[in-house]
């Protein structure tokens, strides 16, 4: 359909910043976010391009009271698009913000988000690693069957990506803890 | 009194402090957003996630309750141990101003 386009682009549980970035450029450009399905298809549609801010929250008890999770968001403005996996976008125009305004105004309630994110989808992915690739991976090791270097490549190419989203997140976190104590 | 619940809060965020000082009486979120606009000369605007996420953890802390629900909005109203901990971080905060004031 004309003035509608679907783009695939991956996200790590911990990339909601780039996220945000990336739907508030894509608006600029004239195409409104319409919705996100797993595994990371995004429809938009044409619009007038603009700048608007795209946040997203990550509030397991704010969607279990929906109604009056998205009331307080629209009070002030923000106009909430969808929920997926626990995370909930939302936009406001810059047009309609006094100065710089974001869904959170202050570190420890950064923090607080990151550790919901923390507890929400990390603990249960690492879980996974553990009971999942490690296994896997020492009885690919004792394997002698004429494909266990491919199975051996693929899951240590899957630990890779583990540890690297493990890390990356570690990071962030680290970096906020810094700014906290500062 | 609990001590958990004062390790836990103070001292205080900025935007923890003025909710529990407006929920003496009986509010929902949006509506403390707006008072603390007026009492800060729009200086402080608490955002709708700050204060979600600072709601619910006052709830479950049990410095606040829940009192009812109007028009899809909480209303919430502060407890005596939100009180007793406010009251606590009040006298931080007077320090604090009695000892700046010294400096001065």
């Amino acid at each position: 359909m004309k003035g509608m386009k679907t783009e695939l682009h991956i996200f790590t549980i911990a990339d909601w910043e780039k996220e945000e970035q990336y739907l508030r450029k894509r608006h600029r450009e004239g195409w409104k976010f319409v919705k996100v399905n797993l595994p990371g298809f995004y429809h938009f549609e044409r619009c007038k391009p603009e700048d608007v801010v795209y946040q997203l929250d990550y509030n397991q008890e704010g969607l279990e009271h929906k109604e009056e999770y998205v009331q307080m968001f629209k009070d002030c403005g923000w106009e909430y698009v969808q929920d997926l996996g626990g995370y909930c976008y939302f936009r406001k125009p810059v047009s309609e913000m006094q100065g710089e305004e974001e869904i959170f105004c202050d570190d420890e309630s950064r923090l607080d988000m990151m550790r919901r994110v923390f507890a929400g989808r990390y603990w249960p992915f690492f879980i996974l690693l553990m009971l999942l690739i490690l296994p896997n991976l020492s009885a690919q090791f004792q394997n002698s069957d004429a494909d266990a270097p491919v199975l051996l490549v693929l899951s240590l190419i899957l630990l890779a990506i583990y540890v690297w989203v493990a890390a990356s997140f570690g990071y962030r976190y680290w970096k906020i803890i810094k700014r906290l104590r500062k | 009194m609990d001590v958990p619940a004062r390790k836990v809060h103070i001292p205080m965020t900025e935007a923890v402090f003025y909710i529990l000082l407006c929920l003496r009486e009986e509010s929902h979120g949006y509506n403390i957003i707006r008072k603390v606009e007026e009492l800060t000369d729009h200086e402080i605007r608490i955002s709708p996630g700050t204060m979600y996420g600072n709601l619910s953890k006052l709830e479950k802390d049990g410095l606040i309750q829940f009192v009812r629900e109007e028009k899809k909005r909480r209303i919430y109203c502060i407890t005596d141990l939100g009180k007793d901990v406010l009251a606590l971080e009040m006298k931080r905060v007077e320090r604090l101003y009695r000892n700046m004031m010294e400096a001065r």
